[in-house]
């Protein structure tokens, strides 16, 4: 099934957080509470840690496994696990409508 | 992601365009705001500037906003930098034409002010006979046009009885959402409060009646923009923002390009023509304030003070003198 990013749910990457995130990553240090995205709709704000940007981004139309195939090109992390984490997170965003298939 | 994360830029911003009005609303905070507007060069500018700055969505307001005769090529210049373009208005300038023609310069979004299910009370608050009829009008050419709409309604002394009313009217009219505004004590909105704003007490009675409304209500999202609901128990959990999102989320600009928290603060932080608006939004000493407010009086007892956070800073600072201070209409008693 392919995932596509509600049109109507503005966002943005927050470029200064993902650097500081990206700086976080390379030291090993925990970088989960660091914002790089910001999703805002019927204003209310939803803040995405650097993997919930991530998926965010990927979902243009491509399935679950092809997101997983991307991510885990970016991230050093089993294959499963970011299965899991990707699979769990695009669900809470399917039931929020921020995210819907096709 | 953490509760205090702040966006590095507003998200949104109300942005009023003219302060000019063909209505005399006895509760209007800006007709009598003498502030110059800016040149259609000027205004580009500034919105220029609040696109790099990363803003999302701007909001246009006023006045009402078709009597600036440039609106739709600032529109048009605005969702040409990738914002998303709406507006509120009083709905009595727009035809079939004109909304068609918002369509075409990119406005995605209408709000259109009514108080009343009944047009004789909509027109008497409004100053204005027909306005009722006409702004019933412009929701169907909106919709025709497809545009979305909400219809915004200011709650005062004249409906505060009625919401089951004008549920069923939103329902009717076939608008997406229906916002129920607080009444604020701002411009002339401060003078007439007397005769216009309810006891905290009546508050409560609306909100639980509104809470229970919006509960039962599916195909009509019922918007509450209220930070004192959460006395009743009831709390954003979808969004990460407690208290009021101004200065938070958004920001206002006024005509002259000045900054405020809200429309209905009137605080001057910076001026967009001449402020870099992304150091305001870091540094301002005044929106550092409105995101760490602490609870004074009987905020301080208060179990809801976490979501809440002393309510609505507009109507705190207009009222008593400090944001800081717990909102009066709140029906919390001292304890």
């Amino acid at each position: 099934m392919k995932l596509f990013r509600n049109p109507d749910v503005m966002w943005r990457e927050e470029e200064e957080y993902k650097d500081q995130a990206m700086a976080g990553l390379e030291k090993g240090e925990d970088i989960e509470d660091v914002g790089t995205s910001v999703l805002f709709s019927g204003g209310t704000m939803m803040s995405l840690n650097i993997l919930g940007t991530e998926i965010w981004k990927l979902c243009d139309g491509r399935t679950l496994d092809e997101i997983v195939r991307a991510l885990v090109e970016i991230f050093d992390v089993q294959p499963e696990v970011l299965r899991e984490d990707a699979a769990g997170f695009i669900s809470e965003l399917k039931e929020k409508g921020y995210i819907y298939e096709g | 992601m953490k509760d205090n994360f702040l966006p590095s830029a507003p998200l949104t911003i109300n942005w009023a365009v003219t302060n000019r009005c063909n209505f005399k609303c006895s509760h209007c905070y800006s007709r009598s705001d003498p502030s110059e507007e800016l040149s259609f060069e000027d205004l580009s500018e500034c919105i220029r500037q609040a696109a790099e700055a990363g803003v999302l969505s701007i909001n246009f307001g006023g006045g009402e906003p078709l009597l600036r005769r440039d609106l739709l090529a600032i529109a048009r210049f605005a969702s040409g930098l990738g914002m998303r373009v709406s507006m509120n208005s009083n709905g009595y300038l727009l035809d079939r034409d004109m909304v068609f023609r918002l369509r075409e310069h990119g406005f995605t979004k209408v709000g259109i002010s009514i108080d009343s299910h009944l047009p004789e009370v909509h027109d008497n608050f409004r100053g204005i006979r027909g306005s009722h009829e006409r702004a019933v009008k412009a929701l169907a050419f909106l919709k025709e046009a497809g545009i979305e709409t909400s219809l915004s309604t200011v709650i005062c002394r004249i409906n505060h009885t009625d919401i089951t009313a004008l549920v069923r009217f939103a329902l009717e009219s076939r608008v997406r959402q229906l916002n129920f505004h607080n009444f604020k004590c701002s411009g002339l909105g401060y003078s007439n409060k007397d005769t216009l704003d309810l006891s905290s007490e009546e508050w409560r009675e609306f909100y639980r009646e509104a809470l229970a409304l919006k509960e039962q209500t599916s195909d009509l999202e019922i918007s509450l923009d209220d930070p004192i609901i959460a006395l009743l128990g009831k709390h954003n959990n979808t969004s990460m923002v407690k208290g009021s999102i101004c200065g938070k989320l958004s920001l206002n600009i006024k005509t002259n390009g000045e900054i405020t928290p809200c429309g209905f603060i009137p605080v001057v932080i910076g001026n967009i023509t001449k402020d870099n608006l992304k150091v305001l939004w870091k540094s301002s000493p005044v929106l550092e304030k409105m995101r760490h407010k602490t609870p004074t009086g009987k905020c301080a007892s208060c179990g809801s003070y976490e979501d809440c956070l002393g309510g609505c800073s507009a109507r705190a600072l207009a009222l008593t003198g400090d944001m800081n201070n717990p909102d009066p209409h709140c029906w919390r008693n001292e304890s």
